[in-house]
């Protein structure tokens, strides 16, 4: 399954400054993209799984790195 | 006319640049050694065109529109846009309309519908052998994207009968160019799966050796086999590109190693062109 709209933000956020934004202030860059409110809240716990489901492996890690995590941190989190 | 001078495939990975660093010195040698290797006997085929096989890592094309592959027809196509490829020594590099068009002509008129771009963005899936192959002159690079990120991809035959095809057109070309194929990517890896930072190195192993064997038999192991190795591995698709330009013959391993910082297993490999 694509959730398009989380995709979209996942691939958006390869863009610098945007990810930067997204690290100050990431509800506000959320309220662009029409999230499901699940979606807001697994983002914001990180819940690396439930986005899994719904997007691109790449674009996952895209976001992660976008975000500062550390990839031992990112399978520690998938595999949760 | 113009004709195949080469063909090559060689790893990629953005931690062969962010990590490189931390490689252990005796893999950044043989991977450093494979890279400019293949550069060598680019350089020594005196290749006018490279045309480059690679996915695209979503610098180009989103779910809106994921061509299985496109074909680029540009004079000019972009650098790499990921932040962390700002020291790759080109922002814009020549491409070849001519030979570029002549492609999605021929590909047309033998029953292959490719989309194609006056301007694509090259990410690090080429422009990392690039760089490591450490070319004196950068030949003009066409590049084409082949969907190996995202399913559904192009099925493994439709990839190796892509090759001869590719080998069509430059033959048929009418410009004296001496012309080269790279595909990129693979060996075996998992990116953003659960299984991240695996490398089958037996499967590897047993890859190489079959590209020595029936193209058919490739075909089948690997259409058994990638689904359980990562998805990274799926670009093997571009290595049977460049294997069916060869014709599936006269392929040659340049190095092979399972390199756990970059996550990949890394493979170098060209072919001899009769």
């Amino acid at each position: 399954m694509r959730d398009y709209w989380l995709s979209k933000l996942f691939f958006d956020l390869q863009q610098p400054t945007l990810a930067a934004e997204f690290r100050a202030n990431p509800e506000s860059v959320m309220s662009r993209y029409k999230l499901d409110h699940r979606v807001k809240r697994a983002i914001a716990e990180h819940d690396a799984p439930f986005l899994a489901e719904r997007t691109n492996a790449y674009l996952l890690r895209y976001y992660f790195f976008a975000v500062g995590m550390k990839d031992d941190e990112f399978v520690r989190r998938l595999n949760g | 006319m113009a004709s195949l001078v080469g063909a090559f495939a060689a790893s990629h990975g953005p931690l062969i640049v962010r990590e490189w660093d931390n490689v252990p010195p005796e893999q950044q040698k043989r991977m450093g050694d494979a890279f400019r290797e293949l550069g060598r006997r680019i350089a020594a085929a005196r290749v006018d065109v490279l045309i480059a096989v690679s996915p695209d890592h979503w610098s180009n094309f989103f779910l809106d529109n994921v061509p299985s592959i496109c074909i680029g027809v540009g004079e000019v196509n972009d650098g790499p846009p990921e932040p962390w490829m700002k020291a790759f020594p080109h922002r814009e590099m020549p491409g070849h309309a001519g030979l570029g068009m002549h492609i999605v002509e021929t590909a047309l008129e033998q029953g292959f519908e490719p989309s194609f771009s006056h301007r694509l963005k090259m990410d690090h899936g080429v422009c990392i052998p690039l760089w490591r192959m450490e070319l004196a002159k950068l030949p003009r690079v066409v590049p084409i994207f082949l969907n190996s990120i995202e399913t559904p991809m192009p099925t493994l035959k439709r990839c190796y009968q892509w090759g001869a095809l590719l080998r069509k057109a430059i033959e048929s070309y009418k410009e004296p160019l001496r012309v080269a194929i790279l595909g990129t990517g693979g060996l075996s890896h998992s990116i953003g799966e659960k299984t991240m930072g695996a490398i089958h190195e037996d499967f590897d192993h047993e890859t190489i050796r079959r590209f020595g064997g029936s193209p058919d038999d490739l075909i089948a192991f690997l259409g058994e086999g990638l689904p359980t190795r990562g998805n990274g591995s799926e670009e093997v698709r571009n290595w049977l590109v460049a294997h069916g330009a060869a014709g599936g013959r006269g392929f040659e391993l340049v190095d092979y190693l399972p390199a756990p910082k970059v996550i990949v297993g890394c493979g170098f490999a060209s072919w001899r062109i009769n």
